[in-house]
């Protein structure tokens, strides 16, 4: 199992490595999809190996929410607003953006290596902390909101292959409600979203969001 | 028994889902009744005992928390009443304003009121889903930024506490709160001081600690001044009950000694940006910082300093709701947020500015509000476990805050102006002067909240 989650892992990594350098909404978004059905293949064979239904049904959940409903719907509100379909200024260039993302995941295995390894003990445990500063990365270095909601999601991706691997026993009710409010988030976000104008460029230069 | 705990949120709920039938002032109606429900419900839980079972748990810091929550919820909701007509092109229809507040009044009740972290953070989340629509209320570009930023903002960093909330079970083995209230943690291994350290800083991105601050001076400058005034009256008191109940399961050294140093270095911060503030809306959003960073050194010191932090949310809770329901009222009159801009209220509008000016002086930690005694609460306690370095910086940083605050809000009411009277009527008046007053009266209750902290309830 230990094997899968590293393989699963590494594939989630060279994912949000492509999302890191696309510009192209709808394929950050689609990228995304496949980052989620993944996890839910995780899960899936997680429960089955280690009989837990409760497992299998954040599996489908993942897999029903996250891979297919949210992305479904950013798709949805991308085609009304035709001009959000690339990233035309992203704050960090492209270059730096490949250059930086790299240094996180190396980053997050040092990191994982000298405080939490000794308490948790898995060797690929820094997979999800790499994952984690990816996504945050995502958000800091785009402008747009979709691909800045997708940054928040794959930190909530990270967390689920982690918490779902290390501790399956975790009180299902939890995993549902997180999963309830993410829909929350991304049907909020995505109104939101809508209202918006133009891209957030425009707001930040304005006198009275400063100080 | 429990049920009496299930009720705030089932009147939220109700009067969530009955704000769906359109008629004519119905969902004011039913909102405040709901919000009512709410208040004489918290107000007699505290004669009931604790309570605890699988989903609920219910002890003397909760019960506060739902008074606190409903009291404020209910003013907020009586405020909006008259404040919404100054809206000019509103977001969304009256009803769903009122369905979005109720459900977000829902959210709150729920935190303060379950028996486990993983739902208590599930809570929190759902606070930021409720929340968010009601900050761009006046659909203008600068609101729906300010939401944009609330919601990205406070989401990612809420992600720190959601794995925080793995680390914790990792180490214990359970996220049921009594479950490890029982365990009496005394030593914490590395892994679960990471958790709690983590959860401190996602809860406190909630809450407005630094370095996690950023969004609350854009919210509470761009929302609504009812959407403010419960912003900061109780949403994020919610965050810190949080954050308190993982102190409280989690009272190791570091852990404790983290949340301080953050409690700090947030008054430190919000003091010296309040100095340079130019929008009277942004003013009291880092006032609120400010008081959030001493109600955190409080909760991170324990013992009377604990009963100190808890007195100053209460207290700050009345005050700084009145304080942006009457930043509401000059908004309404002046149609600017600058300070510069607004000139003579207390000729133009003096009911509003003399409680303006009672307000401020309570979010500041002027005596004889209870804002002054649970501040000074903290500074006891942090001068008995500290250096006197720590103590005179703080009150050095608390003072700067007092100035800065005081004169800038001072300028606006008593600088010359030609303009004739343009006071609101009512409601827009009696609310804050009522939360002010309560502000005040905090201080005769102090040996009642010490009662329900310490036994759970008034005999």
């Amino acid at each position: 199992m230990e094997k899968f989650f590293t393989f699963i892992g590494f594939f989630e990594i060279l994912l949000v490595l492509f999302m890191q350098w696309e510009v192209y909404t709808k394929k950050i978004i689609t990228t995304f999809s496949i980052a989620s059905y993944t996890i839910a293949i995780f899960l899936f064979y997680l429960g089955i190996t280690e009989n837990k239904y409760l497992v299998i049904i954040l599996a489908l959940l993942t897999a029903g929410v996250r891979g297919f409903f949210i992305p479904w719907f950013m798709k949805k509100r991308l085609i009304r607003d035709p001009w959000r379909e690339r990233e035309i200024k992203p704050t960090i260039s492209t270059a730096l953006s490949i250059l930086i993302s790299l240094s996180v995941v190396i980053f997050a295995y040092v990191l994982y290596r000298i405080t939490f390894y000794n308490s948790i003990g898995l060797v690929d445990g820094s997979i999800p902390i790499a994952l984690i500063l990816q996504g945050a990365f995502l958000i800091i270095s785009r402008r747009n909101a979709f691909i800045q909601l997708v940054g928040y999601m794959m930190m909530e991706n990270a967390i689920f292959l982690f918490e779902g691997f290390l501790f399956p026993t975790l009180p299902f009710i939890v995993e549902a409600g997180v999963i309830l409010d993410l829909i929350g988030i991304t049907a909020i976000s995505g109104i939101v979203v809508k209202m918006m104008k133009n891209s957030t460029t425009d707001s930040n230069e304005s006198d009275e969001l400063k100080g | 028994m429990g049920y009496v705990y299930l009720l705030p949120m089932i009147f939220s709920a109700a009067g969530a889902i009955l704000c769906l039938i359109r008629s004519t002032y119905f969902e004011e109606v039913i909102s405040v009744i709901s919000a009512f429900a709410t208040v004489v419900v918290a107000g007699a839980a505290i004669f009931f005992p604790n309570f605890s079972n699988g989903f609920l748990y219910v002890d003397g810091l909760s019960k506060i928390m739902l008074i606190m929550i409903s009291v404020i919820y209910a003013s907020t909701v009586i405020f909006s009443t008259t404040y919404m007509k100054y809206i000019e092109d509103p977001l969304f229809e009256k009803n769903f304003y009122y369905l979005l507040m109720n459900l977000f009044a829902f959210t709150m009740f729920f935190t303060v009121s379950v028996n486990n972290l993983g739902l208590m953070w599930v809570g929190v989340e759902a606070t930021t889903v409720t929340s968010a629509l009601l900050v761009a209320t006046e659909n203008n570009e600068m609101a729906i930024e300010a939401t944009w930023r609330y919601i990205i903002i406070v989401s990612s960093g809420l992600i720190i506490s959601l794995l925080s909330n793995v680390f914790i079970y990792s180490a214990t083995h359970t996220l049921s709160f009594s479950m490890l209230m029982s365990m009496k943690i005394t030593n914490a291994d590395k892994i679960l001081t990471l958790g709690s350290m983590m959860a401190v800083v996602g809860y406190g991105t909630k809450a407005g600690i630094f370095p996690m601050h950023t969004w609350l001076p854009d919210v509470h400058g761009k929302a609504p001044a009812p959407v403010s005034a419960i912003f900061s009256g109780v949403l994020l008191p919610v965050a810190l009950y949080v954050i308190a109940r993982i102190l409280q399961v989690v009272p190791v050294e570091s852990v404790r000694n983290f949340s301080f140093a953050l409690g700090f270095l947030t008054v430190l911060v919000a003091a010296t940006l309040m100095v340079v503030q130019k929008h009277y809306k942004r003013l009291f959003a880092y006032s609120t910082m400010e008081n959030m960073g001493m109600a955190l050194i409080g909760l991170s010191l324990g013992e009377y300093a604990f009963i100190g932090a808890i007195v100053l949310l209460i207290s700050h809770a009345f005050a700084k709701s009145s304080a942006f329901f009457l930043t509401g009222n000059v908004l309404a009159r002046y149609k600017t947020h600058k300070i510069d801009d607004v000139k003579g209220i207390s000729k133009r509008m003096p009911f509003t500015a003399y409680t303006l000016m009672f307000s401020s002086m309570a979010v500041t930690g002027t005596p004889p509000f209870g804002t002054f005694i649970g501040e000074l609460m903290i500074v006891y306690g942090v001068l008995s476990k500290f250096p006197l370095f720590y103590t005179l910086t703080l009150a050095a940083f608390l003072i700067l805050a007092f100035i800065s605050l005081n004169f800038k809000i001072g300028k606006m009411i008593f600088s010359e102006s030609d303009g004739g009277k343009m006071e609101r009527k009512r409601v827009g008046r009696i609310v804050p002067m009522v939360n002010t007053s309560l502000a005040f009266l905090v201080v005769f209750l102090i040996p009642q909240i010490q009662e329900i902290l310490s036994k759970g309830m008034i005999r």
